[in-house]
């Protein structure tokens, strides 16, 4: 009863106005992103649709993804896996609110989000003795308290996002079994069975697709949804180099579809390393960073294309198309035209851009 | 300014013509060598298992042992014809995190499975029951050695035997022509350039010391609270301190190749690495079973940081010498 009053006050508070921290007391960040600054610490910045840097918040460790909260200037920056931590920031007084600790036999994998209400916080977790994928269920009204997990429906579940109706979650189950014994090295390539999980907020599961033996190495790992519930998924081949698809799309009940790539050769590296819509949501970026390139596919003409950019990774909706970031610090529009460079930051950009709905 | 200015004189000194015979000596010294003698450990070991398949036989053990030698001397060279048809998985199906071995063999003997006697069909099997490391369950596991019946052991001893053998055969005859892709690299080929071909040289370097330290001693080493005997390479057989021994050795001619232009880098490499064979080799507890005590276990953890000290020397020196530095996300940010 408690956590639904709190909760419900908390949403009645921000949408009356009243002086609850909102987004917009922090300048109303368009973008939030970890990353490696000059002196070698790590930070999450949030960033304005020009580049600027509205905040800078350190982070005890390297970063990966952020989960932002869907109206309060609360964000969850993620370490990368196998990381033990979260940090819960007040990005409106720059502060740390909570540190979460993954339970014991539990690691997270550096994504996570937030129910529509912002009640909740569900993150991607190995439970690495059983080599199971599980969602963390954290309570925001209860200071962030660990309510319940359910299983991931497979093993390494990485990328996690709230499907369009609210009511489900989709997860990107990697398929790769790791254990912090043996650090990062991978445990299970020979049998990896990567698949897309759907499931309630409670971990019913409601639909589960995956890839025919062909491609069972393509890990899926990063994922982006449209408003009507498509899913665009930017995956990373397990084996040594092959010509299989690497970025695909996906309406509940159907195979996953592989996206076109431009007639000329296209050399990702095996690797995607983040995927996004464009606003519209008529067009895909997945970028590369062991390539160098973005592929940008427009789903109106199903043409796709390739701009080269050095150490490109981050990707996110922006008002008027793309946002990317590098790992050289640069922040670049992007367009069916291709990249512009928008601001150059001394930092080294990481792994994703996280747009914000403010 | 000096940064830009340093990376110009890297690229400089390493020129295309340096990558391309390293590459050279990478293939006609190290990989070719090495496949070739896994083809020929395998083909005598398929040899003598059609005479001898007692698991106590000493000619059975010794054929297993050099063959299984020979893969871990090449076990780090997981690129090209290794890789087509899941050749290197069914060769050495390990880490088995759950316990898929144990249970596609009981299976088979509990059935008495006649896959055992169409090599086809049994090439298709279940990886985990396949390989060296099916071998060596079945050679010494406690359980399987009175399993019923020997003959059908027996016969699958020689199944196994015999489908090692196919597969280093592949993989030896796939090189000859995979070679020239590395060798020659073209705009339409897998390798662009002489230095992404350098890079996969490199890579097999890199990855090879990374599961020497993650796999090979991080778990059986676990966690000082939960050590993990049980999960050493190749216990049974006690052959774990040894794949260590042979790793850093395939991976110190390696190493040297790679660094054959630069001799201060090959200098802490001999410095590292000798030290290192040093330790594996003082190390007198071949199943690795001491990491259960505390002074068993300190000795692998010592071997461990020494293993990851020439990690250290490749990443961080090694790697910009030859101008295959990864990017801050290129470097799996993910």
């Amino acid at each position: 009863m408690e956590t639904t009053r709190r909760s419900f006050l908390a949403g009645l508070l921000a949408a009356s106005a009243c002086p609850t921290p909102s987004w917009a007391d922090v300048g109303s960040p368009a973008f939030l992103s970890a990353a490696r600054q000059r002196d070698g610490a790590f930070a999450l910045f949030g960033l304005a649709a020009d580049g600027a840097h509205l905040f800078e918040i350190p982070l005890p460790a390297r970063g990966h993804a952020a989960a932002a909260h869907p109206y309060q200037p609360i964000a969850v920056a993620f370490a990368r896996r196998p990381g033990t931590f979260a940090v819960v920031i007040d990005c409106s007084t720059g502060h740390e609110i909570k540190r979460l600790l993954a339970p014991a036999g539990r690691h997270f994998y550096g994504h996570g989000v937030f129910s529509g209400d912002g009640a909740l916080l569900f993150t991607t977790e190995n439970d690495f003795e059983q080599a199971e994928g599980r969602i963390g269920v954290w309570d925001v009204a209860r200071g962030y308290q660990r309510v319940a997990e359910f299983s991931s429906g497979g093993v390494g579940p990485h990328d996690i996002k709230l499907m369009p109706d609210g009511q489900s979650l989709v997860i990107a189950n990697g398929g790769i079994e790791t254990h912090p014994d043996s650090g990062r090295t991978k445990l299970n390539i020979p049998t990896m069975q990567p698949n897309l999980s759907y499931v309630s907020l409670e971990g019913m599961v409601l639909d589960q697709v995956g890839h025919g033996a062909a491609r069972r190495l393509a890990s899926i790992r990063h994922l982006a949804v449209r408003g009507d519930g498509q899913v665009a998924i930017g995956c990373q081949w397990q084996g040594s180099l092959a010509d299989e698809p690497l970025v695909y799309t996906h309406n509940r009940g159907a195979d996953l579809t592989a996206v076109p790539l431009p007639q000329q050769s296209v050399d990702f590296g095996g690797y995607i390393g983040s995927i996004a819509y464009a606003a519209d949501g008529q067009m895909i970026a997945a970028t590369s960073p062991r390539g160098n390139v973005v592929l940008l596919h427009d789903l109106r003409t199903a043409v796709s294309s390739v701009v080269s950019q050095a150490d490109v990774s981050g990707v996110a909706a922006a008002q008027d198309g793309l946002v990317l970031t590098t790992g050289e610090g640069l922040l670049l529009k992007g367009t069916g035209a291709g990249l512009s460079t928008v601001a150059a930051a001394d930092v080294q950009w990481d792994n994703h851009l996280v747009a914000l709905n403010t | 300014m000096l940064r830009k200015v340093s990376i110009a004189l890297i690229c400089m000194a390493h020129s295309a013509m340096a990558d391309q015979a390293i590459v050279g000596r990478f293939l006609d010294e190290h990989a070719l060598p090495a496949f070739d003698q896994l083809d020929r450990s395998a083909a005598n070991l398929a040899e003598v298992s059609a005479t001898h398949c007692d698991g106590q036989s000493p000619e059975l053990l010794a054929a297993y042992g050099q063959a299984f030698d020979a893969w871990v001397g090449v076990s780090h060279i997981r690129v090209g014809p290794s890789e087509e048809e899941d050749r290197a998985f069914a060769l050495a199906f390990w880490p088995d995190t759950k316990g898929f071995t144990a249970k596609s063999l009981n299976a088979l003997i509990k059935a008495a499975d006649p896959v055992v006697y169409e090599p086809e069909g049994f090439a298709s099997i279940s990886i985990a029951a396949r390989g060296f490391y099916a071998l060596e369950f079945l050679l010494f596991d406690a359980g399987l050695q009175d399993a019923e019946t020997a003959t059908y052991r027996c016969d699958l001893v020689r199944a196994i035997a015999h489908e090692i053998h196919q597969n280093a055969a592949a993989i030896k005859w796939g090189w000859q022509g995979y070679q020239d892709v590395l060798r020659v690299p073209s705009a339409d080929g897998p390798y662009k350039d002489d230095t992404e071909a350098l890079r996969e040289v490199f890579k097999a370097l890199h990855t090879g010391l990374q599961f020497t330290s993650d796999a090979r001693l991080g778990r059986p080493l676990g966690t000082f609270e939960r050590p993990r005997p049980r999960r050493a390479e190749a216990w049974r057989s006690e052959r774990s301190a040894r794949h260590v021994q042979l790793a850093l050795v395939a991976s110190y001619e390696l190493a040297l190749m790679l660094a054959a232009d630069e001799p201060l880098i090959t200098q802490s490499l001999q410095a590292a690495y000798d030290r290192t064979i040093e330790l594996v080799e003082q190390i007198d507890d071949p199943a690795f079973a001491g990491v259960a005590d505390p002074s068993g276990r300190f000795r692998v953890e010592v071997l461990r940081q020494a293993v990851d000290r020439i990690r250290e020397i490749v990443t961080l020196e090694l790697a910009p010498a030859l101008g295959v530095t990864a990017g801050f996300n290129s470097l799996d940010g993910d």
